[in-house]
């Protein structure tokens, strides 16, 4: 235990290799990326930023995920502030959370299920009589709009948000809100002022994490996707997997950029996050 | 600003918090409102305050009814126990808050509020670099930006050390009478209710047991309850009590009342050596002022009978003073 003492960087170790695995795979996406047949080179990307349907794809991709990301924070941020004291309680914590356990694809389907041409809720409609047929229901699900990709995540990730956001609620005195009112303040002054500040950080955090994830998660868009435009990961996914060996390469360039902007929006948001913070807690440091 | 308030009565499940309590005060007038912990001090600042609903009576602010109007209706400043600071506000930011809010001149406000709580130097600094007694001092100044009709002040020092809290009293209750602000303080403690408040309101069981000034509640206390409550004077029974420099260690010439007591230990009090005594006959513990440092462990207490007093009242103190 000595040892770990004298030298703190001995206490990186587990996490350092744990890291091991994606660090190898991102520098090998890398290297691949910019392999040409005589060393190195940057013409997948050139061919990959030149191809129309890689544009289209990221144009999509980045869409859907924002949409996705944007709507569960909002969904999640009304749902923790309306029932933050209920969430107190341990049955109905367990049955927020309860979905997390389900794998993305179970969600995928369920979503099929209910919101297809053919789902529970289009043939709820028909028997209710507030649709002729089947048809007349609007596609939802394997939609060139991505509605069912949406769909999926907001239901999925709504959980996620209020688990992250629901201990910093559960944080904030009820005083701070008897006070803004004291001083004249509305709702929206409340919100503004005692609970923005405190998970703007939590929401910056959470909306990098769900946009990365929604960004360049392969099964639910697999699924659920249509064929063109499609998310660049299934972009991705069918020039890998294509028989074509000269694909291979910009499926790397697709991935290796779309970590490159996640890592520039990480770090972005991390220098913005600590200057917030220490601007807060300048007194304490 | 006037504050008049007429049977005011609220019930949290059966637990009666007010029961007709009745009360005025007048322009400028400060007033301490002292009770036991838990007793609803704090729900009755909150009335007043508009962050509850009374389920009975009136709250009139200069002859206008406000009781259904909400907090941020009423203009009515509260200062919490905690200062409740804004922590990403500068302290020029959190007190030009609530002016702002209103819609108030700020710059001004806040340039003469930083001076009066002498902290313009600490204007551009977040409250996590104040001390306890500063960041008090900015919530102070924060309430009194909105330019309040009424000052409420709910135990604001209670946070703070003993020394801080001291010369906070003073430097809050100079500050309350040179603007002529018209305020409620509440308080647990006896000594801070005397020094924050022209008058004192006893609460307990829902109302005020007595509503007079400190030198009134000495001389001619209400009921047995402000007597066990103060320490000004000894219970006899539901009807007599004496005040405690009445009570004497040694025989005097005319006729007396004696009671054994038992020492229980002596310490020193503003200088003086006072002696804890545990009065048997009364199950009761009083501490007395004592020259004497030789007191043996049991020693009788004398009371000339024409010292001992009776209460001249019916015991209540519900209606207006």
């Amino acid at each position: 235990m000595r040892l770990f003492r004298n030298n703190p960087w001995l206490l990186l170790l587990p996490a350092l290799l744990f890291l091991i695995l994606p660090s190898y795979g991102l520098a090998t996406a890398i290297l691949e990326s910019l392999r040409g047949t005589d060393g190195f080179t940057g013409e997948h990307y050139e061919t990959l930023f030149a191809s129309d349907r890689f544009t289209a794809s990221f144009l999509f991709s980045i869409r859907t995920a924002f949409i996705a990301t944007v709507l569960s924070l909002v969904a999640g941020v009304l749902l923790t502030r309306t029932f933050s004291g209920y969430l107190e309680k341990n049955i109905p914590r367990l049955s927020v959370w309860l979905p997390m356990v389900f794998p993305h694809l179970v969600w995928g389907y369920i979503i099929i299920l209910l919101f297809a041409e053919t789902g529970l809720f289009s043939q709820l409609l028909v028997s209710l009589g507030w649709i002729g047929s089947t048809n007349e229901f609007p596609i939802w699900t394997r939609d060139s709009n991505g509605i069912g990709i949406i769909l999926t995540y907001i239901w999925k990730e709504i959980p996620f948000v209020i688990l992250m956001l629901f201990p910093v609620y559960s944080a904030i005195p009820r005083s701070y809100y008897d006070l803004v009112e004291t001083l004249g303040g509305s709702r929206w002054d409340q919100f503004k002022t005692v609970e923005l500040p405190r998970i703007l950080p939590v929401l910056l955090e959470i909306f990098l994490i769900i946009f990365a994830f929604t960004l360049t998660a392969y099964e639910v868009p697999a699924l659920l996707g249509t064929t063109f435009p499609e998310m660049i990961s299934v972009l991705s996914y069918q020039w890998f997997y294509s028989g074509s060996f000269e694909d291979r390469p910009l499926a790397f360039a697709a991935m290796t950029g779309t970590s490159f902007l996640i890592m520039l929006g990480a770090l972005a948001a991390y220098l913005y996050l600590n200057r917030k913070r220490m601007r807060a807690m300048r007194g304490r440091l | 600003m006037t504050i008049q308030v007429e049977r005011l009565s609220k019930k949290f499940r059966i637990d009666q918090v007010l029961n007709s309590l009745s009360f005025k005060l007048e322009a400028g007038e400060k007033m301490s409102i002292v009770g036991p912990s838990g007793s609803g001090k704090t729900t009755l600042l909150r009335i007043l305050a508009g962050l509850e609903i009374p389920d009975q009576g009136t709250i009139l602010l200069e002859e206008k009814d406000v009781t259904r109007l909400s907090a941020r209706q009423r203009n009515i400043g509260l200062v919490f126990q905690q200062p409740l600071l804004f922590p990403h506000m500068t302290v020029a930011e959190n007190i030009a808050y609530g002016a702002h809010m209103n819609g108030k001149k700020t710059e001004s406000t806040v340039k003469d509020l930083l001076a009066a709580i002498n902290l313009t130097e600490a204007a551009a600094q977040f409250p996590a670099e104040l001390s306890g007694g500063q960041q008090q001092r900015v919530a102070l100044a924060r309430a009194l930006a909105i330019e309040p009709e009424i000052l409420l002040l709910d135990e604001p020092f209670s946070s703070l050390d003993p020394n801080l809290r001291q010369d906070m009293r003073y430097w809050v209750r100079d500050l309350l009478d040179k603007r002529g602000i018209t305020s409620i303080f509440v308080t647990h403690d006896r000594e801070e209710a005397m020094l924050m408040g022209d008058k004192i309101g006893v609460f307990h069981e829902g109302t005020f047991q007595q509503f007079a000034t400190a030198e009134e509640i000495k001389l001619n206390p209400r009921n047995p309850f402000i007597v066990e409550f103060f320490d000004h004077h000894m219970l006899l029974n539901d009807q007599q009590f004496v005040h405690i420099q009445d009570i004497q260690f040694s025989e005097p010439s005319g006729p007396c009342i004696t009671y054994e007591a038992e020492l229980l230990q002596t310490t020193f009090r503003f200088s003086e050596r006072v002696a804890h005594l545990y009065v048997k006959e009364f199950d009761e513990k009083i501490t007395l002022p004592t020259p004497d440092d030789g007191l043996s462990k049991h020693i009788e207490l004398y009371i000339p009978k024409d010292a001992v007093q009776h209460f001249q009242s019916d015991g209540k103190c519900n209606d207006e003073q």
